[in-house]
């Protein structure tokens, strides 16, 4: 008896605990379901998602810069205009990714007149181009176009990530030039600081000179999976976040614009990268003062102009361990670095950002530019 | 909704994997910083750029056979497209510029600057020194 009792309370505890599980497995193949719609929805409405939203217009173009000035937005403006400086490997709408996203809207709202050197895709013809020309000739022509369509003689340039390092060269080159204020933000100085490209540029294995000579322009891909290899991961970790906050749009679009930012990395001419490799990677030339543009030497020591360096804490496509020279080279006796938490894409474009840096930025800029 | 709704065991592999990823991440990175790593990208980069060059010699020679455009004759007419849209972008910027030397001119100005932004003016200050 007792056992037929035990038998039967036995089964009715299994079956409780199948509807129990069926009810779960129900459950999460529901909510699977209904994500996986969302996130189709999402996708097909944002394949064509709007970025760069800010109104502009083109002032100056030549091989694969494209100048662009920002329509100002305020009735009153600062008497200095900013010309950014963006990374050729990068597209320049990070800077202006959405409404209430933008550190190019932010500048322009705070009263400042923005130019952006931007970049599109070099073609075939362009691939003799290198450092000497991106460094100089194009932020020399970029300022002069900026100095006529604004009227004045002074520039305040900001530059991003390689557009820093750019920047950094054409003021140390031109130290008495007509740039008056200088901004930096995560930008390499010492290829030691970042150990990968370093050990892979020191490896006689690892041959640019063929590469170079062979594609003439070095594809996106392979920039992206260079950048990839820094956080091989992330990627995933990113689609996986996307997944835990599927119900959240804001969170969904935002997300999208990074990853269409993310995937289209721009090519670049080979020269620019065998200089790169070379002087920059392999041999540290900057931080040894024996960095050649044509035939002037780069000596970061040159620059007087007032000056701040912005790094990310957690950056791992330009360290600190990178970019923290540069502010002890620079000869200025203005000079300011600041490091805030996040990556490098975060300092430009993170939701925190907008509070955190950039009003720490509008202070600085702002007394510097009238 | 009921605390068995909140257990979905995918969302939290998919946020353990988020919190680990940098640790997963780094111990990739240390790998490919390895010699060996550099070594055999090196050999697999210049055994690849050979094969595309062959590859793409022996393809171009059969597609020719077969009068059909290449990868380098589509490449080709990208950079016609590509010169025509720097030309227009260029003559795009040549034309504004006329048009304000136009305006400053002050030739049929009331006529022309209904149409032209005024530009703000230089003169802020600095909210401190406002």
């Amino acid at each position: 008896m007792a056992a037929k009792m035990a038998k039967k309370t036995s089964s009715e505890t299994d079956e409780i605990l199948a509807k129990s599980v069926d009810s779960r497995i129900k459950k999460i193949v529901e909510r699977a379901l209904a994500r996986n719609i969302l996130g189709l929805t999402l996708q097909e409405a944002n394949l064509d998602i709007e970025v760069g939203p800010t109104p502009k217009e083109l002032v100056y173009t030549r091989d694969s810069l494209r100048l662009y000035h920002y329509r100002p937005m305020v009735d009153e403006i600062y008497r200095i205009p900013l010309m950014i400086v963006m990374s050729p490997v990068a597209r320049g709408y990070i800077l202006d990714l959405a409404k209430g996203q933008s550190l190019i809207e932010y500048l322009l709202l705070q009263g400042y007149d923005v130019y952006l050197m931007d970049w599109v895709p070099p073609r075939r013809e362009h691939s003799h181009l290198g450092m000497r020309d991106f460094a100089l000739d194009l932020i020399d022509e970029s300022i002069a176009s900026v100095q006529g369509n604004s009227g004045e003689t002074d520039v305040t340039v900001i530059g991003y990530c390689m557009g820093g390092l750019l920047a950094a060269m054409n003021a140390a080159v031109h130290h008495d030039g007509p740039i008056k204020n200088l901004v930096c933000f995560a930008t390499p100085v010492n290829s030691n600081g970042m150990a990968l490209y370093k050990k892979w540029a020191d490896s006689e294995s690892f041959d640019i000179d063929l590469i170079v000579d062979e594609l003439g322009i070095i594809p996106g891909d392979m920039i992206g999976a260079s950048i990839q290899a820094l956080r091989p991961l992330q990627k995933q970790a990113n689609q996986m976040q996307l997944l835990n906050n599927a119900q959240n749009d804001t969170f969904v679009k935002a997300s999208m614009r990074f990853d269409r930012w993310a995937a289209e990395q721009l090519p670049i001419p080979g020269e620019l990268a065998r200089g790169m490799f070379r002087d920059f990677l392999r041999d540290n030339k900057l931080v040894k003062n024996e960095y050649m543009l044509g035939d002037q030497r780069v000596v970061l020591g040159n620059i007087q102009i007032p000056f701040l360096h912005v790094a990310a804490e957690y950056d791992h496509i330009v360290p600190t361990a990178a970019s923290s020279d540069l502010v002890k080279m620079v000869g200025s006796e203005d000079k300011q670095e600041i490091v805030v938490r996040g990556g490098h894409v975060s300092l430009v474009a993170g939701g925190n950002a907008v509070y955190r840096l950039w009003p720490q930025l509008d202070q600085w800029l702002g007394l510097r530019s009238v | 909704m009921s605390s068995n709704e909140k257990i979905e065991p995918m969302q939290m592999w998919r946020e353990w994997f988020v919190k680990s990823e940098k640790a997963w991440s780094q111990a990739l990175t240390d790998m490919m910083g390895d010699e060996r790593f550099s070594q055999g990208m090196g050999k697999y980069m210049q055994e690849a750029l050979h094969s595309h060059r062959m590859f793409s010699e022996a393809m171009s020679q059969y597609l020719a056979n077969l009068n059909l455009p290449s990868r380098s004759d589509v490449l080709d007419l990208g950079d016609r497209l590509g010169q025509i849209e720097d030309t227009l972008a260029a003559l795009q910027v040549e034309l504004r510029d006329q048009r304000k030397l136009f305006v400053n001119a002050k030739f049929d100005a009331d006529a022309v600057s209904a149409n032209t932004d005024p530009r703000p003016a230089r003169t802020k200050q600095p909210p401190s020194k406002a």
